[in-house]
């Protein structure tokens, strides 16, 4: 511990110069007697230990959280003998707000005395959010000198990216053959009626269609639409991203696919991630609640990471990309690189949609209101809107999200188009 | 212990008032009670700007009244103005932070202690000089007086510097 005297004594021996000057200057002994317990006080200094000897234990309400959830964290300290005034502070990361309660506390404790402190935080932004070093000063009563330490006390608290309500996703144009939600185009076991035909040896007495048998004096059969799953790759832009914490882009691409990944998985799809930073991270797709768990851990991680490494897309395996996947990638469209890979994975035929969170309202909230500046993002939406003509000329589907809006309101007009290029 | 501060403040600039109710001595001490306010509110330097102006408040008044010394008066303005400087730092430092239980409690006892301890010292201390002033009849005396208020100060600043402990744990 650093034991070091505060501004206080120098305020005080200020004062009492002062006094002591005035005196003499006036001829008063009342202004020298006026100072006189002042300096009396100083003899206390060094009087109060500066050793420590307490003890810090910390717990937290939940380890594991979502975005806008809240923690409530206790710190339990516990002395080993008097401390006059313990002064303990513990420094909050960005991701975090705090809502109830003081992040600082002062405590008198006597020998053996234990004493809860709680405080309340919001977790604002996703990641890896370390409540670490408590500092923690010692005062002495009259607060002319007190020591100053830090104490690690590391724990880690994991804030998952908050999913977006959904309920209607774009449909895959090609299923898998593994059992899942969507009604396939090929007949086969399923609930949906297909089609008709005539019985054949083998045919299970249960799907003979009785009213068309009756009518037509022979035996027919239904067959139905196999109901299968689909493979989704959620590709994500991390190169770059606009905005303020905790709505950049990034933030909101990040929030979407969260949800996207949720919603698939309940529908019993695979769902893979791709992030792409110039090189590739990905998560292999796969589905069940495993899976879940491991594409919210690859977007806890998930950060823009600069790199002079461009990866082509080529070189992604066919168990990461596969070709029959839906691929639905979500990036603001500002770094080149990205749209070199779009237009890359559409040449290969992949059923490709781009979610493209627009980062115009992020920056215009983050910067300040001015004619230039509206001059500039109705500029920027302009090359934008551009942009995203020249890619939809190559028969990519781009989706133009205004984060302010529900991402379900966004997704629906896709849902349509889609539909309708599937009956085509 | 803001509130407190204030009224420490307020009775700081509004004692020279009742020795020597005079123009110059209200616009000084409005003055210090401004700075004294704001040093509650904003830095401890502030408030020592304004404990400055309080006491040059306190000369002028002492200089207009003239008169025989009141040195219980000034042991008394003396216990508010150490009292001041304390609870306006601790105030600060309570500012937005949680507060363990019996830290108010314990602080104010500390309080009263020290300003009973510290005016009892000074009244004996300036009973003594009174004492040895009336007995010994010093030539130079204003000189002597200066000489002994260099000698203090450069005292503490000594006690200060050796006070201050090293590092230790």
């Amino acid at each position: 511990m650093t034991t070091r005297l505060t501004p206080l004594a120098l305020s005080v021996v200020t004062v009492g110069a002062w006094g002591l000057v005035l005196g003499v200057l006036s001829g008063r002994a009342e202004l020298v007697v006026a100072v006189l317990p002042l300096l009396l006080g100083l003899l206390r200094i060094g009087r109060g230990g500066s050793s420590r000897d307490w003890t810090l234990t910390r717990a937290i309400s939940a380890a594991r959280v979502f975005e806008g959830e809240r923690v409530t964290v206790t710190v339990t300290v516990s002395a080993g003998r008097r401390a006059p005034l313990l002064e303990l502070f513990e420094p909050l990361s960005p991701a975090l707000r705090l809502v109830g309660g003081h992040n600082r506390g002062l405590f008198s404790l006597t020998r053996g005395q234990r004493v809860e402190w709680r405080y309340e935080v919001e977790c604002v932004r996703r990641g890896r959010v370390s409540l670490g070093t408590v500092h923690a000063r010692l005062w002495d009563r009259a607060g002319l000198q007190a020591g100053e330490t830090s104490i690690p006390v590391p724990w880690q608290l994991r804030v998952y990216p908050r999913p977006l309500p959904l309920r209607r996703l774009p449909g895959p144009r090609r299923m898998q053959a593994f059992v899942g939600n969507y009604v396939a185009p090929r007949v086969g076991e399923g609930l949906e009626p297909g089609d008709i035909r005539a019985f054949v040896p083998g045919d299970r007495v249960r799907h003979v269609n009785w009213r068309a048998s009756l009518r037509f004096r022979r035996l027919f059969v239904t067959q139905y639409h196999q109901e299968r799953n689909a493979d989704v790759v959620l590709m994500l832009d991390t190169l770059t991203e606009a905005g303020a914490p905790p709505d950049t882009t990034l933030d909101v691409s990040i929030r979407a696919a969260a949800a996207l990944a949720t919603a698939y998985l309940a529908r019993k799809d695979r769902v893979g991630l791709i992030e792409y930073c110039g090189p590739f991270r990905w998560v292999r797709p796969s589905s069940g609640r495993a899976q879940h768990e491991r594409i919210f851990e690859a977007l806890l991680r998930a950060d823009v990471m600069f790199s002079w490494v461009t990866q082509e897309v080529g070189l992604v395996p066919r168990r990461i990309l596969p070709p029959q996947a839906l691929v639905i990638a979500i990036s603001p469209l500002l770094d080149p690189r990205f749209e070199k890979a779009l237009v890359d994975l559409a040449a290969r035929g992949f059923d490709l949609t781009v979610l493209s969170p627009s980062p115009i309202p992020l920056v215009g909230r983050a910067i300040r209101a001015s004619a230039s500046a509206d001059v500039a993002c109705r500029l920027w939406a302009l090359e934008r809107r551009t942009r995203a003509d020249a890619l939809h000329r190559l028969g990519i589907t781009i989706v133009d999200w205004d984060p302010a809006e529900p991402l379900e309101a966004a997704l629906g007009g896709l849902t349509r188009s889609r539909r309708r290029d599937v009956a085509r | 212990m803001r509130r407190l501060a204030a009224v420490l403040a307020l009775i700081l600039v509004s004692a020279p008032l009742l020795i020597a109710p005079s123009t110059s001595v209200l616009g000084l001490g409005a003055a210090a009670l401004i700075l004294c306010a704001l040093g509650i509110l904003v830095a401890t330097p502030v408030l020592v700007g304004g404990i400055v102006l309080a006491l040059g408040e306190y000369a002028l008044a002492l200089r207009l009244a003239g008169g025989a010394p009141r040195l219980g008066g000034a042991v008394l303005l003396g216990v508010v103005l150490a009292l001041l400087l304390e609870t306006a730092e601790f105030g600060r430092r309570a500012h937005h932070a949680a507060i363990g239980p019996g830290v108010f409690l314990a602080q104010i006892r500390s309080w009263a202690v020290h300003g009973a301890l510290t005016g009892a010292g000074a009244l004996v201390a300036s009973a003594l000089a009174s004492g040895i002033g009336a007995s010994l009849r010093l030539p130079w005396a204003p000189a002597v007086a200066a000489a002994g208020g260099a000698v203090a100060l450069v005292a503490v600043a000594l006690a200060l510097a050796a006070a201050r402990p090293p590092s230790s744990d």
